[in-house]
């Protein structure tokens, strides 16, 4: 079944390549935590609980140089749109993966999708996500280029929504993820990337991360954050 | 409780899909073009399923785009049959696995 997901994965990327769009997009969501095995050469990442969800996001403005209807890009593969909720946001649907497009939400915010007449489908428009768009990787795919949130705004991301998700067990699974995420970035990595990349959050945010962090007693990360963990 | 309802989530997932593939099964064209070649002119029929009898119904010189559509009908066809029995296993799955007694 893994496999099947992957191969289907890669042949999702490799059209987005083709079609000239992969550029334009960043791949978020559970699926980052499988390629950022790549990221981390020569230490074991282990993997993560994912869904079939493969959510990208779109910055704004969208930056797309040519029109492509994404829908027919896939549709030979068997995805199929899918409607979801009342305010009809569009999806690709396929047994191994859902294909989905985020933007992000700025001003007072709408529960309607936002349209995107250059790849054909609308996106969900989901707040904080321009904190991810800003910080961003590139890791090599087989031939492809693929870019992904660092993983520590990735980690980071998800301290702040864990404290807007309404299911509880969705919270816990995002907290359980950016901290595996941290701790790792800490051991392996470079702990003053988590500092810099949290310096440059906003007051508020940093607050409501410090918070997270707190109520899970987690007093490595909360001292990396202060500049006080040993080296 | 994580696992649960993601199995939850993937159930509602698995269940939506299916609704989609029967709906869009049901939208594609119906049957097949088939040629038959009479004085080296091809003719076509489109055949398919009626109840238990397969009909044969003439349709005479088609266009290239109405063989394409009927071509393309065809593989998707499968494809969606294909992935239709995909996603009733998943779903199997996925009840089987939710209704477990043990927590998961």
């Amino acid at each position: 079944m893994e496999k099947k997901k992957y191969e289907v994965c890669l042949e999702v990327l490799r059209r987005f390549s083709e079609a000239g769009i992969l550029d334009n997009i960043i791949l978020i969501g559970s699926w980052c935590l499988y390629f950022y095995k790549e990221y981390f050469t020569g230490v074991y990442f282990p993997p993560s609980i994912r869904t079939r969800d493969m959510d990208f996001l779109v910055p704004l403005p969208p930056h797309m140089k040519k029109k492509v209807d994404v829908a027919d890009l896939l549709k030979d593969l068997g995805f199929i749109p899918e409607f979801v909720s009342s305010q009809g946001y569009i999806r690709l649907g396929h047994p191994e993966l859902i294909v989905e497009f985020l933007v992000p939400e700025r001003g007072r915010g709408s529960d309607k999708p936002f349209p995107l007449p250059q790849i054909g489908l609308n996106a969900q428009p989901l707040r904080f996500l321009d904190f991810l768009a800003k910080n961003v990787i590139e890791i090599n795919v087989g031939r492809l280029r693929v870019r992904l949130p660092h993983p520590v705004a990735f980690a980071l991301h998800k301290l702040i929504i864990t404290g807007r998700r309404t299911k509880r067990e969705k919270a816990e699974k995002d907290r359980d993820q950016a901290l595996s995420l941290l701790h790792f970035v800490i051991k392996h990595d470079r702990p003053d990337k988590i500092r810099s990349v949290y310096g440059s959050m906003p007051k508020k945010w940093r607050d409501q991360i410090r918070k997270r962090l707190a109520e899970s007693d987690e007093k490595e990360i909360i001292s990396v954050l202060s500049g006080t963990a040993r080296k | 409780m994580v696992i649960k309802s993601i199995l939850r989530e993937e159930l509602e997932n698995s269940s939506r899909l299916k609704q989609e593939y029967e709906r869009a099964l049901k939208k594609l064209p119906q049957g097949a073009l088939v040629s038959k070649t009479i004085n080296g002119h091809k003719y076509y029929y489109l055949v398919r399923r009626a109840g238990r009898k397969v009909k044969y119904e003439y349709k005479g010189k088609v266009s290239g785009a109405v063989k394409r559509k009927y071509e393309e009908a065809k593989k998707l066809r499968a494809k969606y049959i294909g992935l239709l029995a995909r996603v009733k296993k998943q779903i199997a799955f996925l009840r089987s696995a939710l209704r477990g007694k043990e927590e998961i």
